[in-house]
């Protein structure tokens, strides 16, 4: 019965001291999907530690347990490699290359496969418990905090049409020529610029050499819609021979950009300039010599 | 530069030394040089409704000949390059004064040689290599390699710069990028038209301490590591199949923590939290024919693949094709046709998976010498549900282009005919659904073009005009186009055909909703003088006047703009 009394004294008076450590958990509802950037994007997490503890200074380590919507774990901070934190008097503000380390994360059986091959979490929502507790007894010292966010990563657009190395007649070609893509997905909520870009691909060049060193004839930014239709104002007549750089019959490469309401790349994995795999339409002015109007290749 | 130069000069000294008692030297190939100039007079000046589209001035050299020195030994030379920078994409974009190093490796500029010796092949500057689908990429490289063919074996190597650092400026100055420095190898072994082995190897890394103004995210330092392994092989009667796997160990971020979790391949490349390892595969098998062929082809790319070589990779899809082309009626009918599907976001990392739905087919029939009908069929479809979360959106877009083209050819004593009248028709729809509550937003689009064309062919004369008349109409939700083109060609040699002239003149009216219509003149000509058999001097001319209605408001109602283009150049042909 002493025992007890003095457990419980004990817990009261623990309880008493953590009351001056408190805890706010900040999270970015749509944080980036890819695991890795949550370290490097400000406001992906924001831990917010007031310590008003007459014992002053306080070392702790943050445990942090990523769950799905209903509760299963992802993943959850090793202890033991967790760093020792001081937290001073007054207010301590942490980010997410501290409150959620991923060097030092135990993600469980099938999502530490996904994250091995994707770097990335299905999509969905997701919710990060965060406490502050003892650096040698990983007792808690603060009530856990939770906050949900949703995760889904980007699919950039697609080029569609032209296909890829279609020819175009160039009698239809001079007048117009149709640029279809899928959009983004998801859509972000501040909506989506498209930046359209075709370039010549000259004679002698490659066809990412033209897309990486010319200037592009088409340049153009399109809010939300999916569809461009252009008018080249281009002389699509050829030369016999090389040295004016146009190729026979005339190549062009094209593509698309996601960009952000501010025009700023919406960049994706390893393609951080959020560009779309290109594709190549040749206007074909060679059929007119020939007076085969068809679009296609036939010979 | 002068180095490269010094080198092949000594090159050819040596050689030409060396092989004098013996059969001359051969050269083949060509050279050029031309200049292009562009101009953009806008009135009023400075309306922001159409931009400068090519380089105000700019110079470019080719040099490309094969030096055959001996049987067994020659120097193919590929030298291409412009005196001005003009990247607009990619990371030399915004670039205006390069060093050395930057020029060099420049995507705008060639500086290849190849020098080749019975079986052995030495890659020396500028090289794009392609040693298979899946691990190398198709950017330039500037370094130095080999590729060697002794028997069936193969042994390539390869190792350069794909860039060099180039540090960040605000804009509208240089992104920056990183160093990025690729090593590639190969093994295998090979029989032409029968088999394929091989084993491929790439590692591409950026330097971080290559720059010392560090570009803005999301540009990171990268780090990628590739094996893929290839087996091709030939059948009889024309059957083929060639596959290739691959296994990629990515890192984005170079920055990035070492993650001892996470899949490594030291010493080739240490894992960090921001790698990845993923597979991909591709497969594609068939028959192919004088007059039928058939293929079916699939490709797999991992959600975590990535390659330094291809800096626009799409990866997490599944995609498979069904093609095939076939002659018939005594090759008076010739198909073309294929179907296929493609699978976005396999991995699940994205909303549930978007899927496309991929068709084409294109049908020619000669029916007698004077009558024949092409007819063409495109569809596309994108589907996907969305993010099944407020704010989310399903997304669904289907392409439909149909067109049909019959030609009509009659011929008397004198000229030949040809009048062709072209329909094509063309619906796009996309629908966007909104998880939570909310509109359903469609945008429809529906495309009518016809084409109608003339082209005589007289057989007396040297003269060949050619005719067309287009209107094309686009009815979407909130815009509503209209072109009307005419457009009349003509080619003439003259001076016994040492000089060739070709001109063309096209006029366009297009309207847009109910603002006033515009109109658009282009006229160009090639001017072509042969000096002499090996020497051509080369012209291009252009003029592309736009004057708008109202569609600008004030103050523009009215603006117009003169563009002009000049190319001209002098071509060599060695022989």
């Amino acid at each position: 019965m002493k025992h007890k009394i003095l457990l419980a004294l004990f817990s009261l008076f623990t309880l008493a001291v953590n009351a001056q450590l408190t805890t706010n958990l900040v999270v970015n509802a749509r944080p980036s999907a890819r695991l890795s950037d949550w370290s490097i994007t400000k406001g992906t997490f924001t831990l917010i530690v007031s310590n008003i503890s007459p014992q002053g200074n306080r070392r702790v380590k943050i445990k942090s347990v990523l769950k799905t919507a209903d509760g299963t774990t992802v993943a959850s901070t090793d202890l033991n490699k967790a760093t020792i934190i001081l937290i001073r008097d007054g207010n301590s503000i942490y980010d997410a290359n501290t409150v959620f380390p991923l060097e030092i994360q135990q993600f469980e059986g099938s999502f530490q496969t996904m994250l091995n091959r994707t770097g990335k979490l299905s999509s969905g929502a997701y919710q990060l418990c965060v406490e502050l507790v003892d650096p040698t007894t990983f007792a808690a010292i603060t009530p856990t905090q939770c906050r949900s966010f949703f995760v889904a990563a980007l699919q950039l657009p697609i080029t569609m049409v032209p296909y890829d190395k279609q020819e175009l007649d160039s009698r239809k070609a001079q007048t117009a020529i149709t640029f279809r893509w899928t959009p983004l997905t998801p859509l972000p909520l501040g909506g989506v610029n498209y930046h359209i870009q075709v370039f010549e691909v000259l004679e002698n060049q490659q066809d990412i050499q033209a897309l990486r060193a010319n200037q592009p004839l088409l340049d153009k930014n399109i809010f939300a819609v999916t569809q461009f239709i252009w008018q080249p104002q281009l002389g699509f007549i050829n030369s016999d021979d090389d040295s004016t750089g146009f190729q026979k019959p005339r190549r062009f490469i094209w593509t698309i950009q996601a960009l952000d309401a501010s025009f700023k790349p919406i960049g994706n994995d390893a393609n951080y300039e959020g560009r779309s795999e290109s594709k190549i339409f040749i206007v074909n002015a060679t059929s007119k010599q020939k007076g085969n109007n068809n679009g296609n290749k036939k010979d | 530069m002068k180095q490269l130069f010094f080198i092949i000069f000594l090159l050819v000294a040596v050689y030409t030394h060396a092989q004098k008692k013996k059969a001359p030297i051969s050269i083949t190939g060509s050279a050029g040089i031309g200049y292009e100039g562009y101009g953009l007079d806008k009135n009023p000046s400075g309306f922001p409704a159409y931009s400068q589209r090519r380089p105000w001035n700019q110079v470019r050299f080719s040099f490309m000949p094969t030096i055959k020195f001996s049987k067994n030994f020659s120097l193919p030379i590929n030298f291409n390059f412009a005196a001005f920078p003009t990247n607009f994409a990619g990371p030399f974009s915004g670039i205006k004064n390069q060093n050395i190093g930057q020029y060099l490796t420049n995507p705008m500029n060639n500086f290849g040689l190849n020098p080749t010796y019975k079986w052995a092949e030495f890659q020396l500057g500028t090289q794009y290599l392609k040693y298979s689908d899946l691990s190398t990429g198709d950017i330039g490289i500037f370094g130095a390699g080999f590729v060697l063919k002794p028997g069936n074996y193969r042994v390539k190597f390869f190792t350069g710069n794909s860039q060099q650092g180039i540090n960040y400026a605000p804009f509208p100055g240089p992104i920056g990028a990183y160093k990025r420095t690729h090593y590639m190898f190969s093994l295998g072994k090979e029989k032409e038209n029968d088999y394929l082995v091989a084993f491929n190897f790439a590692k591409g890394q950026d330097k971080i301490n290559s720059i010392t103004s560090f570009p803005l995210l999301p540009t990171t330092p990268q780090e990628g590591f590739t094996l893929s392994m290839q087996v091709n092989k030939d059948f009889k009667k024309g059957f083929y199949i060639k596959t290739e796997g691959a296994n990629s160990i990515y890192t984005t971020d170079l920055n990035a923590a070492l993650n001892p979790l996470l899949k490594s391949f030291k010493p080739f490349i240490e894992a960090r939290n921001s790698t990845t390892s993923d597979y991909a595969a591709q497969i594609s098998l068939g028959k192919k024919s004088k007059n039928f062929d058939i293929g079916f082809g699939t490709k797999y790319i991992g959600a975590g693949f990535q390659v330094t070589g291809y800096p626009y990779l799409q990866p997490d899809r599944f995609e498979y094709t069904v093609n095939t082309r076939f002659n018939a009626m005594k090759n008076r009918t010739n198909v073309v046709a294929s179907i296929g599907q493609r699978f976005n976001n396999v991995s699940g990392t994205t909303a549930p998976i978007a899927k496309q739905i991929i068709g084409s087919l294109n049908w020619f029939t000669q029916f007698n010498d004077k009558f024949s009908i092409n007819a063409s069929f495109n569809n596309f479809g994108f589907n996907t549900p969305g993010v099944l979360a407020p704010g989310g959106t399903s997304i669904k877009n289907v392409s439909t282009d149909l067109g049909v083209t019959p030609t009509y050819t009659w011929t008397n004593t004198t000229m030949s005919n040809t009048l062709s009248l072209g329909y094509n028709y063309s619906n796009y729809k996309e629908t966007l659904i909104p998880f939570t509550p909310g509109p359903t937003v469609t945008q429809l689009n529906n495309t009518h073009t016809v084409l109608l064309s003339y082209i005589p062919v007289y057989f007396n004369r040297k003269i060949s005009p050619d005719f067309s008349a287009l209107y094309f109409y686009n009815d979407a939700s909130l815009a509503k186009i209209t072109f009307a083109t005419l457009s009349a060609g003509l080619a003439v040699p003259a001076l016994k055909e040492k000089l060739k002239l070709r001109g063309q003149l096209q006029y366009t009216l297009s309207t847009f909703n109910s603002f006033t219509p515009e109109n658009n003149v282009v006229a160009s000509c090639n001017v072509d003088y042969k000096i002499n058999k090996k020497l051509t001097w080369t012209n291009f001319l252009s003029t592309n006047y736009y004057k708008y209605g109202n569609q600008l408001g004030n103050p523009f109602i009215g603006a117009n703009y003169l563009e002009s283009n000049l190319r001209t150049g002098l071509q060599y042909k060695f022989k």
